[in-house]
C-alpha cells in the first residue's frame, strides 16, 4: 500500500485503489472528500489562522485560507470525474490543543461546517473538538478513514504566509 | 476617479462560499450592484440582457472555463469590451498568458485579501472613491 502524507497546506487527491493519505491534526481541520460514484477522493489539511500574540486578523482574512484549501480539493476531484452534487465529506481535528489558543480549533470546524453547508455537500462523519491531537488515515478509492486520538503533541506549525500577486 | 458605486459588477464561480466572499469585499470597497452566477454560461446570458462594466470570474469552473468565458465575451459585439478579471490559482502561469492574449484586463491570484482585489480594480478602472 502507498501512503501519503500531508502536512498543513497541503492536500492530495487519489483514484486508484491502495493509497493511503495520512495526517496529524491538532487545532487543523483535515477534510476528507469523496465521490463514491467515480471514486475519486482525497484530503486536505488547513488552519484558518494563528493569530500571532497581540495581533488582531481581520475573520475574513482567516476564511479565504479554508476556502482556498476546499477549492483545491474539490477542483482536483473534479478534475478527476467527480461531481460536487455526489461528494460527501468526513471532518477531522479542530482540536483546542494549544492553551493561549483556545477557540481556533473550534473556529476552524465551525468553518468547515459552514462552509460544506453553503456547498451543499452532505457531511458523512465528523470527529471534532477536544484537547488531543488525531491521526487521520483516509483511503479515498475504497472510501474508508480511520481516526486516532494521539497522545503526543503535534508541533503547531504557523498559518501560511501570504502570497497575492500577479501583474499583467 | 469612478465611485466603485456606479460600477456593475458581475461575479463568476462555482463556488458559493467563494462568490460570497467577493460579494462582501466588493461591498466592502463600496460596490453597490454587485450579482452573482455559479457558472458562465449563466453569466453570459445575465450580462447580455443586462450589461455590466465590470466581470470577476473564476479560471477553474466545470462547464466552461474562465478562458472559454473570457472568449465568448471578448467575441461578443454588445459586451465584448467588458472589463475582466480572472481569478486563478498560483500555479497557473500558462493560464494567464493565455488569458492576456485573449484580452484579460487582470488577474488575482488566489487566496487574495480584498485591498488585492481593489488595487487590480483601481488598475483598471483608476482610483475607486
Amino acid at each position: 500500500m502507498k501512503r501519503f502524507p500531508i502536512v498543513q497546506g497541503e492536500y492530495r487527491v487519489v483514484a486508484e485503489p491502495g493509497v493511503m493519505i495520512t495526517t496529524l491534526l491538532g487545532s487543523c481541520i483535515a477534510v476528507c472528500l469523496r465521490d463514491p460514484v467515480v471514486r475519486v477522493g482525497g484530503m486536505n489539511h488547513f488552519l484558518l489562522s494563528e493569530p500571532s500574540p497581540g495581533s488582531v486578523v481581520d475573520e475574513a482574512d482567516m476564511q479565504r485560507y479554508g476556502i482556498h484549501a476546499m477549492e483545491l480539493l474539490i477542483n482536483e476531484i473534479m478534475k478527476l470525474g467527480g461531481l460536487r452534487s455526489r461528494m460527501r465529506a468526513q471532518l477531522y481535528g479542530g482540536a483546542n490543543v494549544v492553551a493561549g489558543l483556545r477557540g481556533i480549533g473550534h473556529a476552524n470546524a465551525a468553518f468547515a461546517r459552514r462552509f460544506l453547508e453553503t456547498e451543499g455537500i452532505a457531511i458523512g462523519h465528523a470527529d471534532i473538538g477536544g484537547r488531543q491531537a488525531r491521526k487521520v488515515e483516509f483511503l479515498p478509492f475504497e472510501g474508508k478513514a480511520r481516526c486516532t486520538l494521539v497522545a503526543e503533541p503535534v508541533p503547531v506549525a504557523k498559518a501560511p504566509a501570504f502570497v497575492s500577486g500577479g501583474e499583467l | 476617479m469612478p465611485a466603485a458605486a456606479a460600477i456593475k459588477v458581475m461575479v463568476v464561480d462555482d463556488q458559493a462560499s467563494m462568490r460570497a466572499m467577493i460579494r462582501r469585499a466588493l461591498q466592502d470597497l463600496g460596490f453597490k450592484d454587485v450579482r452573482d452566477k455559479a457558472g458562465p454560461v449563466e453569466a453570459l446570458d445575465a450580462v447580455k440582457s443586462d450589461r455590466v462594466h465590470l466581470i470577476i470570474s473564476d479560471y477553474n469552473m466545470p462547464d466552461m472555463d474562465g478562458l472559454q468565458f473570457l472568449e465568448a465575451v471578448r467575441k461578443d459585439p454588445v459586451i465584448g469590451k467588458t472589463v475582466f478579471i480572472m481569478l486563478t490559482g498560483s500555479a497557473d502561469k500558462e493560464i494567464v498568458q493565455k488569458a492576456a492574449a485573449l484580452g484579460v484586463n487582470n488577474y488575482v491570484v488566489k487566496p487574495f485579501a480584498p485591498a488585492a482585489l481593489k488595487e487590480k480594480i483601481e488598475r483598471v478602472f483608476g482610483e475607486l472613491t
